[in-house]
């Protein structure tokens, strides 16, 4: 992680998780929207917050780059949002933002890192700003210049009788008449009357020189419901604007006389240090669950000095909400806030607010200090003149209460190897040889019942770490969309069972496999061309379909397309040319032929693209899964398309297993391989003419694998008819496996090979890992898919 | 402190411990910061498919670990185990485990870094390159052992 201040490595982390909670959701809108081809007002709003939030907390992480980057976003949702100009260019919208999403995502990754230094973005900033230009310009032509005939010099006397502001932006800030707008546009909706000087600012680039000169003067009086104070606010909040002052107070509703907004006096934590921007945060927090929200000191974002100011005084908010108390358990709930207490209640709920004051003690000594005391600080008179002081902490009712919680994964991984161990110890505790011979009714008893907790305790910590597919699914439909837009091809993204929930540990390592899979299908999959598609008797738009669902113990994920399949005599040719056949041409079966595409250095496609083509693609996705237990295999038909069948197991850590040995040795079978295990009889032996076994189960012929043999093992018995035959199933097919005795079955944990068995590659070998038993002994967990495989 | 510490174990240039053992009668050493315990002989549970002078695994308090015995590695025929046989659990910086068998261990001494030459750089000499280096101590000339080389496919 990169180096934050002090006091700030704490809030990295959850900075890090909010962000990129945020961009997610931000692609995820877009990605809505672009399918519909259409901004709702919601959806614009919602952007707009999300900016707004990534904004601020960057900001207070100190990470300058970011905050601006998601301020010019910002800005240019802002003009989308007040003034709803044409765009005639939505791809370059979608590009902007879509851009700008995945630098803010790359650098969240780089801020990760110890060696971090950050991006600039300025190039993104100016392409964002420069397209914002044109949006408000574009809506400049389209007002058709009503106010055109006003002289440039109508710096008459304000008709509206009001508080009259001027507000000065950054130097060098360039267009100030048209930032004026912005300011002007952005506090309409706030004010009842608004009269500015010069007023031609829309038509008028000349004024830009007056406003430099001497400033943009504004004389307004608040809509009902606002405060002068939040309209200032709503001033300053705009983009460039570097000063904003009262120069005449006029008739202005102060704030606690407004009716309907509830003000708030906020202490944060001694020394939390920066209290400026915790307050900002918890205005941003505040701000996503109400509409106006004006606050002092109003310059908190900017000005650090006010961190002083806030220790001394606390930080006033004021808000309105229909739902008050949400919005105050929002402030509870902000990082390094210790206490709040309210100062104005709107006029209509204060009846009911009383009674409740009565019956709950004030929990914060700073709440029933009297108001007025501290008030001062504030410009606003209380002409409320009735302080009513409300208990802080639990919030008396409405809203149910955030039921989640985020939780490191390092954690939740040492209580599933420590419930591991319970499982083993348990097995060690009830099998002591000790008790052998014993009759122990009570100890029997208890041990079932130590035994039903231990699986229920297992079955809830690998539920909590079961997360839907959802996710990883819908990060596939922002690589469609890209590659659509770059490979001119029209494609459907289609989920079907993406609730299907899988470990963690299994999500992480499946974004990559899943990511190369939907590439592969896009760019090789998929037909070049509509027409083809429509000549080969298909619809014109490709489709795309990521399925996942459960069966026996396994999530099977399959990516599927309508495409053009893969050509098996093609790829055969290739593999011959590449050198990997290990056997003559004529040998392979056409699903041998089409899983070759994930070997190492294959890839069919002549060229090389920007998407696929390495050979390294689908290699990397067979080593991917094959490192979390599972399997991939390729299945297609020519001209029909193509699928790629991914199978996982559920969970990686707990197995139910079959004990079986084999000499000295114990193997460990995965029970959920098992059909059935039998002695068998003489009759169902047969033998093919090299003398290769085979046994008969109910008509049925299965191949027979001894495993002495295949491991070299010393066995107790060689005997067909003594030893046991165990019928499993596995890679799509059945083989019965022969061993000498069956021991029992038993949950085991699985642990992984040591790196340096890994190098010979035992996971090749049909063993997938090893296990500890109760008595302390070592067994190895066989993978009966590449055991059947292999033979 | 600690980066003290590991510069003391340093065997280049700096004096180091080295904990001495016996094969076949010729007297090997290995640095003693691998070294993570010495254990007797356990039961040791055979993985099959792997090559021949990995015995296979034995459990260290519910830790896997893999067993090699340095004789096989080294050519020499072996011997049945015996009470003073053992298994020293050596620990890579990366956490991996593993565990050597050898005929029996003897002591650890500390040595000068000037007692301590380099091996000569030749082709037929020490071609598998599992001597590090050699300790000229008073008691004879020892050889010290590569653990990295030792344990990992040369």
């Amino acid at each position: 992680m990169a180096k934050f201040e002090a006091g700030m490595e704490a809030m990295a982390d959850m900075y890090v998780f909010e962000t990129t909670t945020l961009l997610e959701q931000l692609d995820q809108i877009l990605m809505k929207t672009e399918s519909e081809s259409s901004f709702g007002e919601e959806e614009i709003n919602e952007i707009f917050r999300t900016m707004h939030t990534i904004k601020g907390s960057s900001a207070m992480m100190g990470l300058d780059n970011m905050s601006k980057l998601a301020h010019a976003v910002e800005d240019m949702f802002y003009i989308i949002r007040e003034d709803h100009p044409e765009i005639n260019s939505m791809e370059t919208l979608y590009d902007l933002v879509f851009t700008a999403s995945d630098l803010m995502k790359a650098e969240i990754e780089l801020i990760q890192e110890d060696d971090y230094s950050p991006t600039d973005f300025s190039g993104q900033i100016a392409r964002i700003e420069e397209f914002a230009a044109v949006l408000k310009n574009g809506e400049k032509a389209a007002a058709k210049q009503p106010e055109a005939a006003k002289p440039a010099a109508a710096a008459a006397k304000p008709s509206v009788s009001g508080t009259s502001v001027k507000v000065t932006f950054e130097e060098n800030c360039k267009m100030e008449n048209l930032r004026a707008l912005l300011v002007i546009n952005r506090i309409k909706e706030i004010c009842s009357a608004l009269e500015y000087t010069p007023s031609d600012i829309e038509d008028n680039s000349d004024t830009a020189d007056i406003i430099i000169k001497n400033g943009f003067d504004i004389v307004f009086s608040p809509a009902q419901g606002q405060t002068d104070d939040s309209v200032i606010n709503a001033i300053k909040d705009c983009p460039n604007v570097k000063n904003c002052e009262i120069s005449g107070k006029g008739q202005g509703t102060p704030a606690a006389a407004d009716g309907n907004s509830t003000a708030v006096r906020i202490y944060f934590e001694d020394d939390c240090k920066m209290e400026n921007l915790r307050a900002l945060l918890v205005v941003n927090r505040v701000r996503e669950v109400c509409e106006s929200v004006s606050y002092e000191p109003s310059d908190i974002e900017d000005n650090s000095d006010t961190a002083k100011y806030i220790i001394e005084n606390g930080f006033i908010l004021r808000f309105k909400s229909d739902k008050p108390d949400m919005v105050l358990r929002v402030i509870e709930d902000a990082p390094s806030v210790k206490e709040y207490e309210v100062i104005s209640r709107p006029s209509d709920t204060k009846s009911e607010n009383i009674p409740e004051n009565n019956t709950a003690p004030a929990e914060t000594p700073k709440a029933a200090a009297p108001v007025q005391k501290a008030a001062p600080a504030a410009p606003q008179p209380q002409t409320d003149g009735r302080p009513t002081p409300q208990p802080a902490g639990k919030a008396p009712s409405g809203g149910a209460k955030q039921s989640l919680i985020s939780v490191n994964l390092n954690k939740l991984d040492t209580l599933l190897d420590l419930v591991g161990e319970i499982v083993i110890t348990e097995a060690m505790v009830t099998s002591s040889p000790d008790l052998k011979g014993l009759r122990l009714d009570n100890f029997q008893k208890s041990a079932r019942q130590l035994r039903k907790l231990n699986s229920e305790l297992q079955d809830t910590v690998m539920s909590i770490r079961m997360v839907p597919l959802s996710g990883a699914f819908s990060k596939m439909t922002r690589i469609v969309r890209d590659m659509k837009v770059k490979l001119g091809k029209d494609v459907d993204l289609v989920f079907e069972g993406e609730e299907t929930e899988v470990d963690k540990s299994v999500i992480d390592q499946l974004n990559d496999p899943l990511m190369h899979m939907v590439r592969n299908s896009m760019d090789h999959g998929i037909e070049d061309s509509a027409e083809d598609r429509i000549n080969a008797g298909k619809p014109a738009k490709g489709k795309i379909t990521l399925s996942a669902y459960n069966s026996s113990g396994e999530v099977i994920i399959v990516v599927a397309d309508d495409g053009q399949g893969i050509d098996p005599s093609k790829v055969l040719a290739k593999a011959e040319k590449n050198g990997i056949l290990t056997k003559p041409a004529s040998e392979y079966s056409e699903k041998e032929i089409l899983n070759m595409i994930m070997l190492p250095g294959f890839s069919t496609n002549e060229q090389v693209t920007e998407y696929s083509g390495r050979g390294v693609g689908m290699d990397v996705v067979r080593k991917n899964i094959e490192k979390i237990g599972g399997t991939v295999s390729v299945d297609s038909k020519k001209g029909q398309g193509t699928s790629f069948i991914i199978k996982i197991p559920l969970s990686l850590s707990i197995v139910d297993g079959m004990e079986v040995s084999v000499g000295e040795s114990i193997f460990t079978i995965p029970i959920n391989a098992i059909r059935e295990s039998f002695k068998a009889k003489p009759e169902q032996l047969v033998k093919d003419t090299d003398g290769k076994e085979m046994v008969m189960i109910r008509g049925e012929c299965f191949p027979l694998i001894r495993l002495y043999d295949i491991y070299d093992l010393k066995p107790n018995t060689e005997d067909l008819y003594e030893g046991i035959v165990i019928l499993a199933e596995g890679d799509g097919k059945c083989a019965c496996l022969f061993a000498d005795e069956l021991i029992g079955e038993q949950q085991v944990v699985v642990k992984p090979f040591s790196p340096l068995l890994n190098n010979y590659n035992v996971k090749q070998h049909g063993m997938a890992g090893c296990s500890i038993l109760g008595d302390g002994s070592i067994t190895i967990i066989l993978d009966v898919n590449n055991i059947i495989s292999d033979f | 402190m600690e980066a003290n510490n590991t510069a003391n174990k340093n065997c280049t240039a700096e004096d180091c411990e080295v904990l001495f053992f016996t094969i076949d009668g010729t007297i090997y050493g290995i640095e003693i910061k691998y070294v993570n315990e010495i254990i007797g002989i356990e039961q040791i549970t055979v993985v099959p498919k792997i090559p021949e002078h990995i015995k296979g695994v034995i459990n260290i308090r519910g830790k896997v670990v893999p067993v090699i015995s340095v004789r096989k590695r080294f050519g020499i025929e072996e011997i049945p185990y015996d009470d003073r046989t053992c298994i020293i659990v050596l620990e890579f910086d990366s956490g991996e485990q593993v565990g050597i068998i050898v005929d029996r261990v003897r002591e650890v001494i500390v040595v000068n870094h000037n007692e301590i030459s380099r091996t000569p750089d030749a082709k037929n000499v020490n071609s598998n390159h599992y001597i590090k280096s050699i300790v000229n101590l008073e008691s004879g000339i020892r050889l010290l052992l590569d653990c990295e080389k030792l344990v990992r496919d040369s």
